[in-house]
């Protein structure tokens, strides 16, 4: 009951923070300097070619009316038409963003499994040599960008070594391969077409290292002091006087103490990711939800901007809400 | 700006017929010199960026789709090729028919009328008739965008301007004679399949825009064999291309982003060809074994723009003196490693009507200071020049240059903007100073005067505005002779060098690395890339 209160809760703040971020995101575009027409007319336009292109793409009204007509469009599912691309955002949307989920949950899955390893590993064995090595990836993890560290692994494991596919998009090409939800790694598993799980698995090998490492480093840091801490408490070292052996202090005691402040903290990771991926993207020719989004904002391309805002704002919401819940299963001290 | 079209050859008359046969023959000796022998008939190209959409109407400034157009478009005409030293360029002499038939005009040169050849279907088999071509330029009327806002020039405002003669005969009947007819249709007289288009067409989109804004369109020298958005194009040789096959059968286009990822290609042999990659990279590509570096005279030129209404610059005299303290020679070196011209006039060197005239001056500093104290800034002055974020090339001028004008006075404050707001500060012509680069789709004086150098002009960055060349400009728009265009193509550039609207630096040669089993690179006068002409 508490936990479906919390969900009721939190989902009843949902349409006031969507809203919210409309209003905002819309207001704010329109402040930047720069106007989306001026990419998109040829190069013999005249002022009335630019007037008319505004009135074809309605920046001609008010900002009010424009937000209107915009959510009255959303709220039937249409998102509006690009400025540079003509086409549906909604549907450039349906196109993108499974590509970068898809590439974000697997670093994330693996930043998640590397940060409990090297947190509780280095917590286990602090100051010695593995609790220096844990510590030094998470030094990597934060102080190298991630598009060098990118460029790097894509010199080495496939300029140098051959290992990894050319950093040319999520699948073999050549294998025809069509997606069905748009992760590939699911598609090809749902058709059975192995050869295409490979290829798409192959293809997200190094992209999702590169998120992993930059991911982790913040989440062991959390694990690694967390578990410190509960190692140092009375009721651990008592355990430990009365002889409990350590596979079972290791779960009852640090584990899941440690693990307490990481749904926040891993809610707060995955959604930065969304938009924070572009980089990778970019450089692995991934052609996701961030890399559209960058093109977008460089160009104010209005409608593309507000649907990659509209759609992270709901998934930090729905991230958030996640994280609430575990965080709510983890700890019955939180109040809902 | 990218565009610059042509100029025909001495004593023809261009209102004259034009079917160029001759010229057709001269391009089919130039494409078949090198045999296709090898089997490698898929080619690997590494562009950067995915096309916008393919609905050629109303996709602009995208050069990734504009190039991919010109390889998939049918167009009716197109230029012709030659040899320039030991590259190959197109030439903007000579027009050929490419789908048409014949393409002439009445002799004033106003009414043209353009035979389609029989017996050429679209893949999915309709034949191209005129009732296409009709039907595409209604459609371009309609959108009111790139085709209607070029056809303007030439006094072609309403789709009932162009009329259907006979089924593969039609007719454009200009408001005015123009000299540049030709090279507008160049541009402008692609076709869509309309059967297929109105196939897609509904009651609130009767010109299918949103279908062929993600469908691919063509006919023309390759066919589209499959899209993958984002990731890959391939293209497949059109057996229906009424002039010689394409040699490279099948065309794989690579969306790669990252230039230093098309390097890497490149130089791994997984790629044939990197377009976009830096001056630095393809110096580096020089030695490499296996790659080899087209290098051809290209028709664009590097610019700084002056404002003719921000204080100080809208004196004359100062722009004058900034044009002393320019050091040339150290841009050309420094920055294009001397892979570049020395250009001397703002009409760009291989236009038609190039005058060395246009921009007499030299790097001379105590020229500069003299100048600059007749104009009461002997102590100098501050000057905001604005530059495109990212671009390294850029940077580096302003810094070259910035150091060169510190020794007069006059401090420069670089702003790198990004292109929202780049486009937005040269259409306020807010910008004092700024780095420039130009292509003209249209190597003509006349089409520079239209986009760049009269009021009004997209392309009018420094806002510069001369009675006088307002009037020249308006004198050539029906004027045919080409010698009495050639006296004020050379009255213009002396009010140029006069005025100084633009700092003109210099005109880079284009160099392309390729992997060296690649030969017979066309260099387009528009910069964009055309594959029909290569072999392996």
């Amino acid at each position: 009951m508490r936990v479906i209160a919390l969900i009721l809760k939190r989902l009843q703040r949902l349409i006031p923070v969507l809203i919210g971020v409309s209003v905002l995101c819309f207001a704010l575009i329109r402040v930047l300097p720069g106007d989306p027409i001026l990419s998109i007319v040829p190069e013999t336009a005249t002022a009335e070619d630019i007037q008319r292109m505004r009135v074809r793409y309605g920046l001609d009204k008010s900002i009010g009316t424009q937000y209107l007509d915009y959510m009255k469009g959303v709220l039937q599912g249409d998102f509006g038409t690009s400025i540079q691309t003509n086409r549906p955002v909604f549907e450039q949307i349906r196109e993108r963003l499974p590509r970068t989920l898809e590439l974000i949950g697997y670093g994330f899955l693996f930043a998640l499994i590397l940060s409990l390893f090297l947190g509780f590993l280095s917590a286990a064995k602090v100051g010695k040599s593995a609790d220096h090595t844990s510590r030094l990836v998470v030094l990597i993890g934060n102080s190298l960008p991630e598009f060098w560290f990118a460029l790097v692994l894509i010199l080495v494991f496939f300029g140098w070594l051959d290992w990894a596919p050319a950093p040319i998009g999520r699948i073999d090409s050549n294998l025809g391969f069509q997606p069905i939800t748009g992760f590939l790694t699911l598609d090809a598993l749902i058709t059975g077409n192995w050869q295409a799980y490979r290829s798409a698995f192959s293809h997200l090998i190094l992209p999702v290292i590169t998120l992993g490492i930059v991911g982790a480093a913040p989440m062991m840091r959390s694990v690694r002091a967390s578990a410190l801490e509960v190692m140092g408490s009375p009721g651990y070292r008592c355990a430990v006087a009365h002889g409990m052996k350590s596979g079972e202090l290791f779960w009852k005691y640090v584990f899941r103490e440690s693990i307490i402040p990481l749904p926040v903290l891993a809610g707060l990771i995955f959604g930065n990711l969304i938009g924070g991926s572009v980089l990778i993207e970019y450089v692995f020719s991934w052609q996701g939800f961030g890399q559209w989004a960058l093109r977008g904002l460089l160009l104010r391309d209005y409608p593309v901007i507000q649907g990659f805002v509209l759609v992270t704002a709901l998934f930090y919401v729905i991230i958030f809400l996640i994280a609430d819940i575990l965080q709510a299963v983890l700890d019955p001290r939180v109040r809902v | 700006m990218k565009k610059d079209l042509f100029s025909l050859k001495e004593g023809l008359n261009r209102r004259q017929f034009l079917q160029l046969s001759a010229n057709a023959g001269l391009l089919m000796a130039v494409t078949s010199e090198t045999a296709f022998a090898d089997g490698h008939d898929e080619l690997v190209v590494a562009i950067p960026a995915d096309t916008g959409g393919w609905d050629q109407d109303y996709l602009a400034f995208d050069l990734v789709g504009l190039a991919l157009f010109k390889n998939c478009y049918p167009y009716m005409i197109n230029y012709g090729v030659k040899a320039s030293g030991s590259s190959l360029v197109m030439d903007t002499d000579s027009i050929i028919p490419v789908f048409a038939e014949s393409w002439e005009s009445d002799a004033a040169g106003q009414v043209w009328t353009l035979k389609i050849r029989k017996g050429i279907s679209f893949p999915s088999g309709n034949p191209l008739t005129a009732h296409d071509v009709k039907w595409s330029k209604d459609r371009a009327f309609a959108a009111q965008a790139n085709v209607a806002g070029i056809y303007r020039m030439i006094g072609l405002t309403e789709s009932d301007q162009v009329e259907v003669v006979d089924d593969y005969t039609v007719r454009f009947t200009q408001s005015q004679p123009s000299s540049l007819s030709s090279h507008i249709q160049v541009i402008c007289l692609y076709v869509f399949d309309s059967e297929e288009l109105k196939n897609h067409a509904t009651t609130d989109d009767p010109w299918a825009i949103e279908w062929t804004t993600k469908n691919p369109q063509h006919g023309g020298a390759y066919n589209v064999a499959s899209y993958n958005p984002g990731q890959e194009i391939v293209l497949e040789a059109n057996p229906n291309y009424p002039l010689d096959q394409p040699r490279v059968k099948r065309v794989r286009l690579q969306v790669v982003p990252s230039a230093a990822n098309r390097r890497l290609l490149l130089e791994k042999g997984e790629v044939d060809i990197g377009i976009g990659l830096s001056r630095r990279d393809i110096d580096d590509l020089r030695d490499k074994s296996g790659i080899s570096v087209i290098s051809s005279p290209s028709n664009e030129w590097v610019f700084m723009p002056m404002s003719a209404t921000v204080p100080p610059l809208d004196n004359p005299k100062v722009r004058q003196a900034l044009a002393h303290a320019v050091p040339y020679d150290a841009i050309i070196d420094n920055v294009f490693n001397g892979n570049a011209r020395r250009s001397t006039s703002p009409v760009p060197l291989d236009m038609p009507g190039h005058s060395s005239g246009g921009y007499p001056f030299q790097y001379d500093l105590d020229k500069a200071r003299a100048l600059l104290a007749e104009t009461g800034h002997e102590n100098g002055f501050e000057v905001e020049i604005v530059i495109m974020a990212g671009d390294v090339e850029q940077e580096r001028m302003a810094v070259i240059v910035g150091s060169s004008f510190k020794e007069i006075g006059v401090t420069l404050n670089i702003s790198a903007l990004d292109p929202g707001t780049l486009f937005q500060r040269r259409t306020e012509k807010s910008i004092p100073l700024q780095i420039a680069s130009g292509q003209m789709w249209v190597n003509d004086i006349e089409y520079l005067l239209a986009t760049s150098l009269t009021p009004g002009g997209f392309l009018n960055y420094a806002g510069y505005d001369n009675a006088r060349v307002q009037e020249i400009f308006l004198e050539l728009n029906s004027l045919a002779d080409d010698s009495a265009r050639a006296v004020l193509f050379e009255e213009l550039q002396g009010i140029l060098a006069n005025d100084v609207p633009w700092l003109v630096l210099a005109q880079p040669n284009f160099d392309l690395p390729v992997s060296s089993r690649v030969s017979n690179w066309v260099q387009p006068v528009d910069g964009l890339f055309r594959l029909e002409y290569l072999s392996m």
